[in-house]
């Protein structure tokens, strides 16, 4: 119920895609990952956009939270998920995540005081992969001492990567807890973002995170399968052999 | 850090004065290359109601077509090309998209990317072949597209109707609306004094009434209420009434030229005031602003000229842009 009424607000404040995320902490032992409910199975209608004539798209998101880079395995269960973001808790998996990790998000803690530094390697390792750091504005909405643990987390990090590849989001739980994209765009200012880079935070740097979960469905980024619905004959089944297998193509 | 704080999105303002029976006044390049309009409004002071001749003018301004899902492909059509686009200036923009989200797409009268009018656009040869599979195959681009077509032959107009026919379309009349405010302050202008050092107020803070005047805020900054402190610039004048007229739709340069001509007739009899002001919006996702000046929407998407007529064929012409346009010409 909370999750359609979060999804009518968000159509009538003119954001045209959202993610719902799913949290998994994996630093509590026996922690499984869970495949997201289909989209098509919790909305009857897809409500429209404001202003436009299509309708809002949702897309799914796991959330893992972890201190080990031990703990994070991708495996079938992660490709279910359009989008895969971590939390570290620790510099060692901030370090292994930026560099490593094939994730979409990398989440900034926005509740607590950030446990370790921001070094300037592992960042611009992530920026270079195409990894977006992410900053959560509702705890801000919330409470005032998570504004200041919000707008510090924030700044520091802007320090590092200077307004380079971060995503604003909304993390609400309420339909109370969500603000216009715009709005949002002129916060990223308190969060020491230029005029520019905070509308990019809400729109284009959104939209390559959206394209840099899809290339994980992909291979190398470049070749998409799709499903044929007609049944093969034998020579169609021999093209059908997986791209990997084929001879390697240059990532351009 | 915080120094981005105090700057807001940047925006222009270019103003500039002229007679309209000055050889090189460049009033109907202005007009004419603003090519995708949404609004016009026209601000006159001392006056009740408009006069028969500058009703008929406003009443005639051309008819637009709104057409759903309408494939790109279809206006490098063969028959379309000859009788619609080569005959005559037909505007199209797409409908509902927002130029910062999504592909956006318009029809200018004369330059294209994809120059419509040059040679080797010819329908039979290699390069239009190119453009029209790369548009039908490699690239599907469709949108509900705003068509407005300035009258130009009948063969014009059955072409159009064959290509309206294959797609869900309905027709639009621009929408009139007027009123008469009473007792309304209004700035005095003085046609030698642009800048506002004088005799006129300076055009950010004429600019900003006459905002406020179309959208009904009061100017009175009484005490009672806090909603708006806004004043009228000074030096003011008391009108006994003056007309607020605003045309909507998807409004064609040719129609607004021949309202311009309309009102320059205005002080042709003598009038109480010594200026009426005309002003027109461009669409906020429009991709160009004048000409093929791009423009884009940071914050706002303004796109705006508005002229302020004197009695003696004088006019100001102020150009409004935002943030992410080249500055008008």
């Amino acid at each position: 119920m909370a999750l359609n009424l979060a999804n009518w607000l968000t159509a009538h404040l003119g954001y045209s895609t959202v993610a719902i995320n799913y949290v998994v902490d994996l630093q509590q032992k026996k922690q499984e990952i869970g495949k997201p409910k289909c989209v098509l199975e919790l909305f009857d209608t897809f409500p429209m956009v404001q202003g436009k004539s299509r309708p809002i798209k949702v897309l799914n998101r796991l959330t893992v939270v972890a201190s080990d880079p031990s703990h994070f395995r991708p495996n079938a269960e992660y490709k279910a998920y359009d989008l895969v973001a971590v939390y570290p808790k620790t510099e060692k998996l901030f370090h292994a995540a930026c560099m490593t990790f094939d994730v979409d998000i990398i989440c900034v803690a926005v509740t607590e005081k950030q446990p370790f530094f921001f070094k300037r390697s592992p960042v611009n390792g992530a920026i270079e992969r195409g990894v977006f750091f992410e900053i959560s504005y509702t705890p801000a909405i919330r409470d005032s001492t998570m504004r200041r643990y919000t707008i510090a987390n924030a700044i520091s990090l802007m320090e590092t990567c200077k307004g380079k590849n971060v995503i604003v989001t909304s993390g609400a739980e309420k339909p109370l807890e969500l603000r216009g994209p715009y709005d949002i765009a002129n916060l990223g200012l308190l969060f020491g973002l230029s005029e520019g880079d905070g509308k990019a935070a809400i729109s284009t740097n959104c939209r390559a995170v959206h394209l840099h979960g899809e290339t994980r469905k992909t291979a190398l980024g470049i070749v998409h399968t799709m499903k044929k619905d007609q049944p093969l004959t034998v020579r169609q089944e021999e093209e059908h052999v997986p791209p990997s297998k084929r001879a390697k193509i240059e990532t351009v | 850090m915080y120094q981005e704080l105090d700057k807001c999105p940047r925006s222009l303002l270019v103003c500039e004065k002229s007679n309209f029976e000055h050889e090189k006044s460049r009033h109907d390049t202005h007009v004419s290359k603003h090519y995708f309009n949404h609004k016009v409004s026209v601000v006159i002071p001392e006056c009740g109601a408009l006069s028969s001749r500058l009703a008929s003018v406003i009443n005639n301004f051309s008819k637009y077509f709104l057409v759903k899902n309408l494939p790109v492909y279809e206006f490098l059509d063969k028959d379309f090309l000859k009788n619609v686009v080569w005959n005559g200036a037909l505007y199209a923009l797409s409908y509902k998209t927002s130029i910062d989200q999504d592909n956006t797409i318009a029809l200018l009268p004369n330059i294209v990317t994809i120059d419509l009018t040059n040679k080797s656009m010819d329908p039979e040869g290699k390069r239009y072949q190119r453009v029209l599979s790369g548009l039908k195959e490699r690239v599907p681009l469709k949108s509900d597209f705003l068509l407005g077509r300035h009258n130009s032959g009948a063969d014009g107009d059955r072409a159009l109707q064959s290509l309206l026919s294959r797609y869900q379309w309905k027709e639009h009349r621009p929408v009139v609306s007027s009123h008469t405010l009473k007792d309304l302050p209004c700035p005095s202008l003085h046609a030698l004094d642009l800048r506002g050092d004088q005799r006129s107020c300076d055009p950010h803070s004429f600019l900003e009434w006459l905002g406020a005047v179309s959208a009904g805020v009061s100017c009175d900054n009484t005490a009672a209420s806090f909603l708006s402190t806004y004043v009228c610039p000074e030096p003011q004048t008391l009108v006994s009434q003056a007309l607020h007229c605003t045309v909507s739709g998807l409004l064609l340069p040719e129609d607004i030229y021949s309202l311009l001509q309309e009102l320059r007739r205005y002080f042709d009899e003598p009038k109480f005031t010594s200026w009426l002001s005309l002003t027109v919006h461009g669409f906020m996702d429009s991709p160009v602003s004048w000409g093929d000046a791009e423009h884009g929407f940071h914050k706002g998407g303004e796109n705006f000229y508005n002229l302020v007529l004197f009695k003696n064929q004088d006019y100001w012409l102020h150009m409004g842009t935002g943030s992410h346009d080249r500055c008008p010409p």
